[in-house]
């Protein structure tokens, strides 16, 4: 690492632009009243794991070059330099024990951002090109190839043939398509590269949903990927460069309208981050899928069978759709419709616990035993709720979920949002046709 | 001494507050999906609330031992120009401001105590955190003993001046970044339409 990175480093945490930096670096009062909001402290009682140490690891090091106290009685202040071993503990407490869940942010006794101060420490470690291997190489491979997982473009669009042929098979309609790149359609959809990588069923539910709603609708091939792990890694560039390819997507292909798949935090990467990456405001409207889909529901564009899903559900709240991102009532509405046995986990909305697998966690391996340990909390809140099958409208979500089941052997199904819908779609082609005469297909 | 201790203290913190406001609001080109006036008025009321703020649910004894500490130190500076400007406290307005007093600095002493008992308190703490606990209580203290022994004025008047001076340094400047810091947080959870919930 050069002496300029360092510098570069501390120059981020020189309090600039507005007051947000400002406020929070100089708020929290140590009264480590949020270590029971962090499901990393709950999951293992490690001290050093409370959010008031993450905050406080990267005001320390504020204070020790940009406060006078800092600068002058660093011991009375506790403010620290930046060496090799704070850098050290930046990377294992910011990267390796943080989802940015926010949930200790809501329930500070101050009001920290605790959240935002361990991202701009996420910054400042990827200006030093610190970010952790696995992490980067997810944002490398998104940079490099246009999804995270690399996925070439021929396995890509034979996934796509096979689900349209499930599709065709399961709606009882040849006519019934997936729809690839086509221009001047009314929505642009998305796909986190999971979907089509491991788990190509959530697409054909998806297009179910959209068959039967008589959607005019498009992936596309340039550019589906709905994730942005830059976000994570604190590289503003890269997430920059990731969000503007889906916005000149969206203009190549004459979409009206993007509709988000199923992932939190791409979700809040460009529903609410991207904006301001690129410093311009959206000349569309952006919704997540679970937006779209309670909106179907409520104009009566597709019905669902109260009869289909006889077990009891519980639901899982993504942070970055909910606490970060405000997608609170929605999910809950698609749920309550149509299944008779839904319960909620406690705590539920916007004071559920992470699943421990956010932040980028999933696709740091080197934190696999914490992210597992974490997990321990919501393992516990699915056990208590006695469901059999637990929703969340997150793709990111449904794999850490997958692993905590398990490992902890809870024996209970994962679903996506469009899955559990699609199981319990009412396909009336009448009703369909109608519909589509109504709103022509472009 | 206490006034020019109360000079520069009101200079130094009007640097803070200068700093806060010209900095203004963060910039956010994402369109709103809620109201911010309404999530700010619920950031400094509800969402403090005991009801809902975790931090507070969890540890009520500490919680309410909190509020006790900062009404004593409201009372204290109130009392303090009370008894700068002469004014004179009647009998049992005297005794119940001792006995409120008295139980502040109580409060004050036992989250001393905490910080210094708790592991996980001692690993966040540095010197900053206990010396600011230790003048406002300090300053309490002198307080309540120059309202019944004059000789103990002169104590009250230099824990005062301290503390004053002390103000905008340490962590006791959370008094301005709190106001600061709760109306970040409803502004963000307001836009996003998460608060009020
Ligand atoms: S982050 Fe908030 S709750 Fe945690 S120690 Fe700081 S002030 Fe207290
Ligand atoms: S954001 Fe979440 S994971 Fe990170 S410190 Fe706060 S509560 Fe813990």
């Amino acid at each position: 690492m050069t002496n300029d990175q360092l510098q570069h480093a501390i120059d981020l945490l020189r309090p600039s632009g507005d007051s947000r930096l400002l406020t929070h670096l100089n708020s929290c009062v140590h009264c480590g009243l949020c270590a029971e909001s962090c499901l990393f402290y709950l999951a293992t009682g490690d001290e050093r794991l409370t959010p008031a140490r993450k905050a406080d690891l990267v005001s320390s090091i504020y204070r020790r070059y940009h406060s006078v106290t800092g600068k002058l009685l660093p011991w009375l202040v506790g403010a620290r330099e930046l060496n090799s071993e704070s850098i050290d503990e930046m990377v294992e407490l910011l990267f390796g024990s943080c989802t940015l869940c926010g949930r200790c942010t809501m329930h500070c006794s101050i009001g920290v951002d605790v959240t935002f101060l361990v991202q701009t420490g996420r910054k400042m470690l990827s200006e030093m090109g610190l970010v952790p291997a696995t992490l980067q190489a997810t944002v490398q491979a998104a940079v490099e190839t246009g999804n995270n997982m690399a996925i070439p473009v021929e396995d890509y669009r034979d996934t796509l043939q096979w689900m349209e042929e499930e599709l065709t098979d399961e709606v009882g309609d040849p006519e019934a398509r997936i729809p690839l790149d086509k221009p001047g359609r009314k929505i642009l959809y998305t796909l986190n590269p999971r979907e089509p990588k491991f788990f190509p069923l959530s697409i054909s539910a998806m297009a179910k949903i959209f068959y039967a709603a008589g959607e005019s609708w498009t992936l596309s091939t340039r550019m589906y990927d709905v994730t942005n792990y830059a976000y994570f890694s604190g590289n503003d560039g890269e997430a920059a460069l990731i969000a503007d390819r889906l916005w000149s997507e969206m203009k190549n292909l004459q979409a009206e309208q993007l509709v988000l798949a199923e992932c939190g935090h791409g979700t809040r990467a460009f529903r609410w981050e991207s904006p301001n990456y690129l410093e311009r405001s959206f000349p569309f409207p952006v919704m997540s899928s679970v937006e779209y889909i309670a909106g179907c529901i409520r104009e009566g564009r597709i019905r669902l069978d109260p009869e289909k899903i006889r077990e009891r559900v519980t639901l899982h709240d993504p942070c970055n759709l909910v606490r970060n991102g405000g997608v609170v009532r929605e999910q809950r509405y698609i749920l309550q419709s149509f299944v008779p046995d839904f319960v909620e986990m406690t705590p539920s909305g916007i004071d559920n616990h992470c699943c421990g697998g956010g932040g980028g966690m999933l696709s740091m391996s080197e934190y696999n035993e914490w992210r597992m340990k974490a997990g321990s909390v919501k393992a516990e809140q699915i056990r208590r709720t006695g469901a059999s099958i637990v929703v969340t409208p997150c793709h990111n979500c449904v794999d850490q979920l997958i692993q905590i089941n398990a490992f902890y052997k809870l024996g209970v199904r994962i679903l996506t949002m469009a899955e559990i819908v699609a199981d319990a779609l009412i396909i009336e082609h009448e009703t369909r046709i109608a519909k589509q005469s109504r709103a022509p297909l472009k | 001494m206490v006034v020019l201790a109360l000079g520069i203290s009101l200079c130094v913190s009007l640097v803070h507050f200068v700093r806060i406001v010209n900095a203004g609001i963060p910039r956010d080109l994402a369109p709103a999906a809620g109201e911010v006036s309404p999530a700010v008025r619920y950031s400094f009321t509800g969402a403090m609330s005991p009801t809902k703020k975790e931090s507070a649910y969890l540890h009520l004894p500490t919680y309410a031992t909190g509020i006790i500490f900062h009404l004593g130190t409201f009372l204290s500076f109130f009392l303090f120009v009370w008894i700068w400007i002469g004014l004179p406290l009647p009998g049992i307005p005297l005794v119940l401001v001792t006995g409120f007093l008295t139980l502040s600095v109580a409060c004050g002493l036992s989250m001393l105590g905490k910080r210094i008992l708790e592991r996980k308190l001692r690993l966040l703490s540095n010197p900053d955190d206990y010396l600011s606990n230790m003048l406002v209580d300090l300053f309490q203290a002198t307080l309540v003993l120059s309202l019944w022994i004059s000789a103990m004025k002169p104590f009250c008047f230099l824990t005062m001046a301290l503390l004053l001076l002390y103000f905008p340094v340490g962590k006791l400047k959370h008094a301005l970044y709190f106001f600061a810091a709760r109306y970040q947080l409803g502004w963000f959870f307001g836009r996003r339409g998460v608060w009020p919930p």
